[in-house]
């Protein structure tokens, strides 16, 4: 509990860390709203891109109304119009491809900014917490900032969903049933400047893309559901910005980077161990699923032999069917024994009911399989066998019912085998 | 009255044709073929009509009307390799896009449009699936979906871009009675088509497309050796010809 009061609850009680909490809160909520979009049209780029040319806009609201919020929105968002605008006209205007012509305008707007800084003495802009972010710096005026465009991109979203989804997935059909692309494009685009206005202060310029597209894509590899990644995502970014702040406030760390850095570490442990995707959770899937075919083959190889062949002279004949080595078989027998699908009554090994069912369930599945390529004509005779033998491992009971049905609950394989019946 | 009616269209890429002049009458209440080589203009033709690309010149009427005041009653299933389909959508909201059309900008989906979608879907076989990711089709199951959405739409006229390509054969006949189906209500179906073979089982009539119309007709009357040499014969016409040494 103390550790608790210590390190999280204490530092709450200062206004600059309320504040600051807020605004990462509703800067992870703006941009992993906003950035599941920006991922699903293949857009980071532009994203990037965007993030960089606001610069300018920033600069000339401050040359024009000193700070003030509401000029500081209006001048990002304009020049993050603009900026859209200028590549689009130079992509349709010549032979310069997209991504070349998002490559020259951002990085001259971005120049553009960075001169008028200079140039702009006078005026005092603290140039690196635009670059960098400097989230324990945020003022009353930039949360309310905050608050109002997370409100306008939530409603934006959930308003204009349907527009977003179809415009997304199939702009084709969009177009023929009078959906403006080019509308919900540039609607899009304002978007993502109000949250690139949003996320300036607390993680910077430089690493706001991040912001957009690693909660969003950190949210994909968890769900297939469009909403769901929607939720998962903002979730994900205001856990990244909280963290983030936290490790920035008592390691002294750069808000921006510890904030991204916690994103990508969320990242990089969902990639890797997600319970559907994960590379290391496929690793084990595939270690276990090795094993269970061993099992399966062993269990299938002793209903066949049927008790005809004694103790270890069984285990030679499996590992030579199998082509694998003999003590393999050993264990995998004894495993078998341990399940109560296998026992040996004076040497002799014998399948138990239990392992008689099991043997059946796969020989039904292995045997309606190969009668269903071959109706289907998938692959000709000589090479269903072989596919047959995979096949029978992984086919869910259900999927085996529904193969069953459809062929209308044939009796006999293309071999002319019985199929064993469902018990 | 015509569905849809074809002046003098001419559409161009890059400066350069893909279709010219073509002259269409196409009644209600027939499934028609669109035929000819790659790149032939078939899709730009398709596309054309939809309003999906500027012409150069011509007019393209739907029930008399612009294309712009008919949007609701045409649907188009376009190509199955244009899609992402690892998009993060079930096969009920897919479908469910088919009733977009008729929502007012703002509004979501009401329980009626929630019905559509699953009469739909049943009459398909694919409401077992609803739920599912888009990814975990087969190639079949896939067109069935989009078939679905059209129908969905409860539009008058579908435009199917090459519906028949890497489906099983469950799929196609379930495309081919559907259109028959959708034929026998008064819809006119249009399908863009690839391969020769079944041409006259599947269509009653012909539009025989080669950058120019080369004929439009019933198919047992237009699908001759003289003509289908014309769309698909490698000798260039004389105008081709002259657009060879003049661009």
């Amino acid at each position: 509990m103390d550790i608790i009061n210590q390190y999280i609850l204490e530092p709450v009680q200062y206004e600059f860390i309320q504040r600051a909490l807020i605004a990462s809160i509703t800067i992870g909520i703006s941009c992993g709203l906003i950035g599941t979009y920006i991922m699903l049209r293949r857009m980071s780029l532009i994203g990037d891109a965007l993030a960089h040319a606001v610069l300018p806009g920033v600069v000339v609201s401050f040359m024009v109304a000193g700070k003030s919020e509401l000029a500081l929105f209006i001048g990002a968002v304009v020049s993050g119009i603009l900026t859209v605008l200028l590549i689009g006209f130079v992509n349709r205007n010549s032979r310069i491809k997209e991504d070349t012509s998002i490559g020259i305008i951002f990085t001259g707007a971005f120049a553009l900014g960075i001169l008028l800084v200079s140039q702009l003495k006078q005026v005092h802009i603290d140039l690196s917490s635009y670059l960098f972010g400097d989230v324990l710096g945020v003022s009353t005026g930039d949360i309310t900032l905050s608050l109002i465009i997370m409100f306008i991109i939530i409603i934006c979203i959930v308003v204009f969903y349907k527009q977003l989804l179809i415009t997304s997935f199939d702009p084709t059909m969009a177009l023929t049933i009078g959906i403006s692309t080019t509308v919900v494009h540039y609607m899009l685009m304002t978007l993502l400047s109000m949250s690139i206005v949003a996320g300036l202060q607390s993680v910077g310029v430089i690493l706001i893309i991040a912001m957009l597209i690693t909660p969003p894509a950190t949210a994909y590899l968890l769900s297939d559901s469009l909403k769901k990644i929607l939720i998962l995502s903002a979730l994900i970014g205001v856990l990244s910005s909280v963290i983030g702040l936290y490790l920035s406030y008592h390691l002294n760390f750069a808000s921006g980077a510890s904030i991204v850095l916690v994103a990508v570490t969320i990242f990089l442990l969902v990639f890797l161990f997600s319970p559907k995707e994960g590379v290391v959770t496929k690793l084990i899937r595939r270690r276990e699923s090795v094993r269970t075919v061993l099992l399966e083959d062993v269990i299938k190889l002793t209903y066949k032999f049927d008790g005809s062949i004694e103790g270890v002279s069984l285990a030679d004949a499996i590992a030579n069917e199998l082509g694998i080595s003999n003590s393999k078989v050993q264990g995998a027998l004894k495993k078998l024994a341990e399940r109560n699908l296998l026992e040996s009554p004076g040497g002799k090994h014998l399948l138990t009911e239990q392992g008689n069912d099991y043997a059946l369930k796969l020989i039904r599945t292995h045997r309606l399989w190969e009668t269903y390529v071959t109706k289907e004509k998938v692959i000709d005779m000589e090479h269903i066998h072989p596919e047959a033998e995979k096949v029978e491992h992984v086919l869910t009971e259900d999927l085996v019912d529904e193969l069953d049905e459809e062929l209308g609950f044939p009796e006999k394989d293309p071999h002319g085998s019985d199929i064993p019946r469902k018990k | 009255m015509n569905v849809i009616t074809v002046k003098n269209l001419t559409i161009s890429y890059n400066k350069k044709p893909a279709i010219k002049g073509v002259n269409l009458n196409i009644a209600s209440g027939s499934v028609i073929g669109i035929v000819g080589p790659n790149g032939a203009g078939k899709s730009t033709l398709l596309k054309g009509i939809l309003g999906l690309l500027p012409f150069d010149t011509g007019e393209v009427k739907i029930f008399g009307k612009d294309i712009e005041d008919s949007r609701k009653r045409i649907s188009y299933i376009p190509q199955r390799e244009q899609f992402d389909w690892d998009f993060p959508i079930c096969v009920e909201d897919v479908v469910m896009m088919g009733r977009y059309a008729h929502l007012p900008i703002v509004g979501f989906p009401k329980s009626g449009d929630r019905q559509i979608v699953e009469e739909v879907l049943k009459k398909i076989e694919m409401d077992k699936y609803s739920k599912r990711q888009i990814r975990q089709l087969s190639g079949g199951q896939q067109q069935r979906v989009f078939l679905a959405r059209a129908l969905a739409q409860e539009s008058d006229v579908y435009f199917l871009d090459e519906p028949f390509v890497g489906v099983d054969a469950k799929t196609e006949k379930a495309i081919f009675s559907l259109m028959k189906e959708l034929k026998e209500s008064g819809k006119t179906i249009l399908v863009i088509h690839h391969d020769l073979g079944k041409v006259l089982e599947y269509f009653d009539k012909l539009i025989m497309v080669n950058q120019t119309l080369i004929a439009f007709g019933d198919s047992k009357e237009v699908f001759t050796p003289e003509l289908i040499n014309r769309t698909y014969g490698g000798k260039l016409t004389i105008l081709q010809k002259t657009e060879e040494l003049i661009s």
